[in-house]
């Protein structure tokens, strides 16, 4: 183990933090707009993913065009669990909501052994190769592009929060519900319309990466693990933190793979992330949250 | 009557678990050998639903890991198992599920203080590592074929089912036991609201953290009991994709109820096998459960509570019928049973205040919700405590009762200084309070909910009476079908038999008509001098205020605007003004 390795381990782990940056940010979206923690998030993605590749392999699709098919997939079942939250969970608290995508996490999972069975898919690279090094060190095209992809997303869903009419509309739903509606704001198409994206999103980050990692079903929608600990870096409030909590959370990991004496403890990392960070935020919370 | 009734309520259990045994050993006998091992499937996984229906007892509390649990329970009886330890299986079993429960209250620490998702965030995370970890490391004794020992007794997969009965009955009747104290109450009354069962002097932690730990102890159980089934286990049995699965069954099927653990449990093991037979793939089980789970929590009932609502309704009508042949008049000597002797004695003239407080201020932000509020509350009387709307009225009833710890100024109980000590240790100390909003638990009966809140023996029959003179339902009743107005009402029956030196209302009688209004106030003017218990009750019916009330303290923007007997303060002008508002005066 050299300084080198671990530079080369955190640099590799950096794609994988991009991934978790972006999951993150969409989990933060989804908790303040929509009051839900998505837990079906991931599996969406590799659903759609799955899809995709189905769609290029037996449909024999060209690559472009069953990308794009796999992200409606993505927006299109986001949406469906969106619609069922909105009508029947619309006054449900957070807890009851988040527990409600449980089901449709079990079922994506369930449902993709069923129709691809349970071993990687041939996913066709859409990204490979290096893009540069520095010292030495490469860093991937989908290192540069999975870190872009969660800043821009970030940036995106902030710009459009603060400056857009769609944007006020969100966060006055979101900030006074009742409100909001009762001047006339109707909140099913907006909160499906936040569903369906940030369900467009998942699709498009599992296409970028699951060609360079292990890509079954159980380890894409266990994505959500590392995406939840870095979406509670910022309390599942601040796009910001979200993304800072992606990457160090994908540094770490990194640098951990390449100690061998830590090989057991790294599958423990996004949980340690998680332990403390929950330590950490909930020292002075005494009766605020409790009903 | 009374008496076999309640030796009733002890032997019956008892006979139901013996019966349990029994049919356990002729279904041992009488099944074939294949149902037999399904079955033992069966127990184990019943075992683990049942652990996991005290903590998902509410859909608000989310565990995904609870074969995390059996993995570990499994794990230490092949660990101790491969080292020959001491004691049998029996021992190991045990040993399992106390390591298990150890590692759900280390869970739980992080998640204690916030609810529900954090709780699932972190048990989805154990779950996805101690699997990896499993698949990396596999269990002791793996490697070399070495098989679990089973009990001597109970070593052919016959034997072994019954022994496994044998567990699965003593595990159903530690649970019912404990659902049925008030450590089963508390669980039920920290997952509904954690501010009610702070108010009652129930520790929420304690609450928490004993039904994480025996949830994970089942699942332990669990664990072991599996790994002794299938001799050498593997990490396959116990993934994340399972937990979640067993998640949901727990929660569509309602698992905290004892038969719908056992059916949760039967279809754990009938779903697969039916697949099976019709030779659809297996994975559409976890398609279907994952769809029978949505439309549970979106409809937000369960199996097990739709099929109780109708027995319930039915039982329900019996009653009512009984109750219009018996006249159901109840006098005020029903609380006589309850009375305190000291209550009897007269108060001397010059006692000290019971409650004191001086100079109370809380401050949200630039906002003095209450400043400087001083009131000394004498033994036995009753306080009215009124102002106008956002006067600060439960902002000072939340600082008095330690929800606003960061409040200024002092609270004297008994001449006591209370100031600093947390909801729990005020309520112990014979400070209690209900609240404006409903935070009465509806998962409890009546009865549960009130020995729950008293904290101390009670006899069922006195106790049915006193509720009927507070105007209560019967105790056999279950809060779910009470509407909220009455659920206020047990609330108030409740803390007032726990026999405080104080008690606070929040606008008790809010959800009432007028007449009921009134009715309540006058049965209020009973409790002090039984229970040595005085009141401070906040409430906007001025005629209960001036019938019920012997002193006053008026709110008007956090701070006191007037203080002292009822008849003066209500005249008070500038009372009047911040009352009616000056338009009044001028007519």
């Amino acid at each position: 183990m050299n300084g080198g390795a671990l530079l080369q381990g955190a640099l590799s782990g950096l794609a994988a933090g991009g991934v978790y940056a972006v999951f993150a940010v969409t989990l933060t979206l989804m908790s303040r707009l929509v009051r839900v923690v998505n837990f079906a998030q991931a599996a969406t993605g590799m659903f759609a993913a799955f899809v995709a590749v189905w769609f290029a392999s037996k449909l024999g699709l060209p690559v472009w065009l069953a990308t794009i098919a796999g992200i409606l997939v993505g927006a299109l079942l986001s949406a469906l669990i969106g619609w069922i939250a909105a009508t029947w969970l619309s006054d449900a608290d957070l807890s009851t909501r988040s527990a409600m995508t449980v089901g449709p996490f079990l079922l994506l999972m369930s449902l993709s052994y069923i129709l691809f069975g349970n071993k990687p898919q041939p996913f066709a690279p859409i990204f490979n190769g290096p893009a540069f090094t520095i010292s030495g060190v490469v860093v991937s095209w989908v290192t540069v592009i999975t870190v872009t992809l969660a800043v821009i997303v970030a940036v995106a869903a902030a710009l459009v929060l603060r400056k857009t009419t769609i944007g006020t509309k969100l966060r006055a739903l979101s900030d006074r519900p009742t409100t909001a509606e009762l001047i006339g704001i109707s909140s099913k198409p907006l909160a499906i319309g936040v569903w369906a994206v940030t369900g467009a999103v998942s699709a498009i980050t599992i296409l970028i990466i699951a060609p360079t990692q292990s890509n079954d079903a159980v380890t894409l929608s266990m994505l959500i693990i590392p995406a939840a600990a870095a979406a509670l870096l910022g309390g599942f409030k601040r796009l910001d933190l979200a993304v800072v909590g992606g990457l160090l959370l994908g540094l770490i990991n990194g640098m951990v793979a390449q100690i061998n004496e830590l090989a057991l403890v790294r599958n423990f990392v996004p949980l340690i992330f998680i332990v403390i960070l929950l330590l950490w935020s909930q020292r002075k919370e005494v009766w605020d949250a409790a009903r | 009557m009374l008496l076999a009734n309640r030796r009733l309520r002890t032997v019956l259990p008892l006979v139901i678990a013996i019966l349990g045994i029994g049919i356990g050993w002729a279904l041992s006998v009488g099944l074939s050998g294949y149902v037999v091992y399904l079955a033992i499937s069966m127990v184990t996984a019943t075992i683990s639903l049942l652990g996991l229906g005290i903590v998902t007892g509410s859909a608000g509390i989310i565990a995904l890991c609870q074969l995390t649990f059996s993995a570990i329970g499994a794990w230490v009886v092949t660990f101790l198992n491969k080292n020959e330890a001491p004691g049998g299986f029996i021992v190991w079993l045990v040993a399992g599920a106390l390591v298990a429960a150890l590692a759900g209250v280390l869970l739980g620490l992080p998640a204690l203080r916030l609810r529900g998702v954090n709780l699932a965030v972190v048990t989805l995370g154990a779950a996805a590592a101690v699997d990896v970890l499993l698949v990396q490391t596999q269990f002791p004794g793996q490697q070399d074929g070495l098989s679990v020992e089973r009990p001597g007794l109970f070593s052919s997969d016959r034997e072994y089912f019954f022994f496994a009965v044998i567990v699965l009955v003593v595990c159903i009747y530690l649970v019912f036991l404990l659902q049925r104290s008030r450590v089963g109450s508390s669980w039920k009354a920290v997952a509904f609201s954690e501010r009610g069962t702070a108010a009652v002097g129930q520790s929420v932690r304690l609450a928490k953290l004993s039904a994480f730990a025996m949830s994970a102890a089942l699942g332990g159980v669990s664990g072991g009991l599996l790994a002794g089934q299938v001799g050498i286990p593997y990490a396959s049995s116990f993934t994340p994709l399972m937990s979640i699965a067993f998640y949901i069954l727990a929660v569509m099927s309602g698992t905290y109820l004892i038969d719908m653990a056992i059916f949760g449990g039967v279809l754990w093991v009938l779903v697969p096998e039916l697949l099976k037979r019709w030779g659809v793939p297996q994975d559409w089980g976890f398609v279907i459960f994952g769809l029978l789970g949505i439309q549970a929590i979106t409809g937000g009932s369960n199996l097990g509570e739709v099929i109780r609502g109708g027995f319930r309704k039915s039982a329900k009508k019996r009653r009512a019928a009984q109750a219009e042949t018996a006249s159901n008049d109840v006098g005020t000597t029903a609380l006589d049973v309850f009375a305190v002797p000291e209550a009897a004695e007269p108060i001397p003239a010059d006692a000290a205040p019971v409650l004191e407080v001086r100079s109370l201020g809380v401050q949200f932000g630039a906002l003095k919700a209450n400043d400087d509020v001083s009131l000394q509350v004498r033994p036995r009387s009753i306080m009215g405590l009124i102002g106008p709307n956002g006067a600060g009225k439960s902002t000072f009833v939340d600082a008095v009762s330690g929800f606003l710890p960061q409040h200024t100024g002092t609270v004297l109980l008994d001449g006591e200084d209370i100031t600093r000590l947390s909801p729990v240790a005020r309520a112990r100390k014979g400070l209690r309070r209900t609240f404006q909003q409903d935070r009465v638990p509806p998962q409890l009966s009546v009865e549960a909910y009130v020995r729950f809140v008293a904290r101390k023996r009670l006899d069922h029959d006195e106790l049915a009476d006193a509720l009927a003179f507070l105007g209560c339902p019967p105790p056999e009743e279950q809060l779910a079908n009470v509407d909220v107005g009455t659920r206020r009402l047990i609330e108030v029956a409740a803390a007032v038999l726990s026999g405080p030196r104080v008690l606070i209302l929040d606008e008790p009688a809010a959800g009432l008509s007028h007449e009921e209004h009134l009715q309540f106030g006058h049965r209020l003017t009973r409790i002090p001098s039984r229970f040595d218990t005085a009141i401070v009750v906040i409430e906007h019916d001025l005629d209960l205020v001036r019938s019920v009330c012997t002193e006053l303290t008026v709110l008007d923007f956090g701070k006191v605007l007037a203080q002292g007997p009822t008849r003066e303060v209500l005249d008070d002008p500038a009372v009047v003004a911040a009352y009616m508002g000056d338009a009044e005066i001028t007519q």
